[in-house]
């Protein structure tokens, strides 16, 4: 049993029953949890921003910073652990994308992310079936792979079930 | 809420906080100025012999990955800057004051140091969008220093977190900043700039202390850098912060009159922030474990 700890950018995955996969403090962030109950693998990708063209270059070494080249990577990742490639039947949950108050469009980046990140899992035919994006705090996700179970919290405001 | 301390306790508290090193305090003074020399930082630097040797581990830790060791001041200041030398400084001389656990804002320790030092770098790369020339290594110095004064708040407000938090939700004060006048009568910009005037800081770090929630008080010859903190901040509670208070203050719009800043560009400094980020604190966490 482990702590597979993710930082902005990572992604990762496991099917070792009494891990747990782990995001810390996403603001504007977005953790896209990938499960595929087939191989009872649980996979996280820590999306920064929306898209990779401000910056090809950092695709190479972090591919999971951008939402259009994070979900592919996870997925790859994912298939090479006997999963789907293209995520068939995969269980998809959202959490982060925070915004500040009084944000203008510059600033809503938690919100472009999340649309980002539909809009790919959508040409995999994939929606989430759980979200907790938006509002004002941020969130720190760990996930079960025993029993896929996602808690979230936030400094001051305790921890919840997503 | 109900008022948990004094603004005269937490005034008193400010000045049991230790002054600055000399080198740090000198380093401040200098950079704060348009016309320095590199020789100048280098000279401090030479003079303090601890800081010395933590500038050298700094910039030959891994994190940093240079082929050849770097063995002279000289080369080590030119390489790192002379923004990241006033860091190193600051954290060398306050470190128990930026590193230590966060009670009264539920967060972790070096949550604070953590935050500035991604404020700084944020508003490092925001000054070059400035519609007007802005000192760039000002603008860091100014982040690394910003919010201070929650290192003094914090030990008022163990315990607060979720009060504030609920009396936000529930429209009862506005923001983080009214939480905390409510329960100690103080807040934590006022609290540094307290903090601040005691240490002799520079009059535009004083003023990025005091008015970087508040920009549009900021006096007219520093509202820019101001707005920079102020932006700076805001940036890095969005690309991650474990304090209670994350999130939990207003951006002011005015800050387009002083930067051209399209969500492109936001993007880039963030993707900075996060790079940048890494590597300062792996190279200081490296030079830590080898002291």
């Amino acid at each position: 049993m482990s702590n597979l700890i993710l930082g902005v950018g990572e992604f990762g995955a496991s099917k070792t029953p009494g891990d747990i996969v782990k995001t810390f403090a996403l603001g504007s962030c977005v953790a896209v949890i990938l499960m595929c109950p087939k191989t009872r693998t649980v996979g996280m990708v820590h999306v920064a921003l929306p898209e990779s063209k401000i910056n090809p270059e950092k695709v190479k070494t972090r591919p999971g910073y951008f939402a259009d080249t994070g979900i592919p990577a996870l997925l790859k990742k994912m298939s090479t652990m006997g999963c789907d490639p293209n995520g068939r039947g995969f269980i998809v949950k959202l959490a982060g994308g925070a915004k500040i108050m009084d944000p203008n469009n510059t600033f809503n980046i938690g919100k472009r992310n999340a649309l980002s990140i539909k809009k790919v899992l959508w040409k995999y035919g994939l929606g989430s079936v759980a979200e907790d994006l938006g509002a004002t705090y941020s969130r720190t996700v760990s996930v079960a792979v025993s029993t896929g179970e996602i808690t979230l919290s936030s400094p001051g405001r305790g921890d919840w079930k997503l | 809420m109900t008022q948990r301390a004094s603004k005269e306790e937490i005034i008193a508290a400010i000045k049991e906080v230790p002054l600055l090193s000399p080198s740090a305090s000198q380093l401040l003074q200098l950079t704060a100025k348009a016309d320095h020399e590199l020789a100048e930082v280098i000279d401090i630097v030479k003079c303090d012999a601890a800081l010395t040797a933590q500038v050298l581990k700094i910039v030959n830790s891994v994190a940093f990955g240079l082929v050849h060791e770097v063995t002279t001041i000289d080369r080590a200041v030119g390489y790192l800057g002379e923004r990241v030398i006033a860091g190193i400084a600051l954290e060398d001389s306050t470190g128990a004051l930026f590193h230590k656990e966060l009670h009264g804002y539920d967060g972790p320790k070096s949550e604070l140091w953590n935050h500035d030092l991604r404020t700084a770098i944020a508003s490092r790369e925001i000054a070059t969008y400035a519609k007007q020339p802005l000192n760039k290594d000002v603008a860091f110095t100014a982040g690394i220093l910003h919010a201070v004064g929650k290192a003094v708040l914090s030990d008022f407000l163990t315990n607060s977190a979720q009060e504030v938090l609920s009396g936000i939700d529930a429209d009862e004060v506005i923001d983080y900043l009214a939480g905390e006048r409510e329960l100690l009568g103080i807040d934590h910009t006022e609290a540094g700039y307290e903090l601040a005037k005691n240490w002799e800081l520079p009059e535009p770090l004083i003023a990025a202390i005091r008015y970087h929630h508040t920009p549009a008080a900021a006096p007219d010859e520093y509202k820019s850098l101001v707005y920079a903190v102020h932006l700076g901040c805001i940036v890095a509670m969005m690309c991650g912060s474990q304090a209670s208070d994350s999130l939990q203050y207003h951006l002011d719009q005015n800050y387009a009159k002083y930067f051209d800043l399209s969500s492109e560009q936001l993007a880039m400094v963030m993707l900075e922030v996060n790079e940048a980020f890494d590597t300062l604190r792996n190279a200081m966490t490296d030079a830590e474990e080898t002291n």
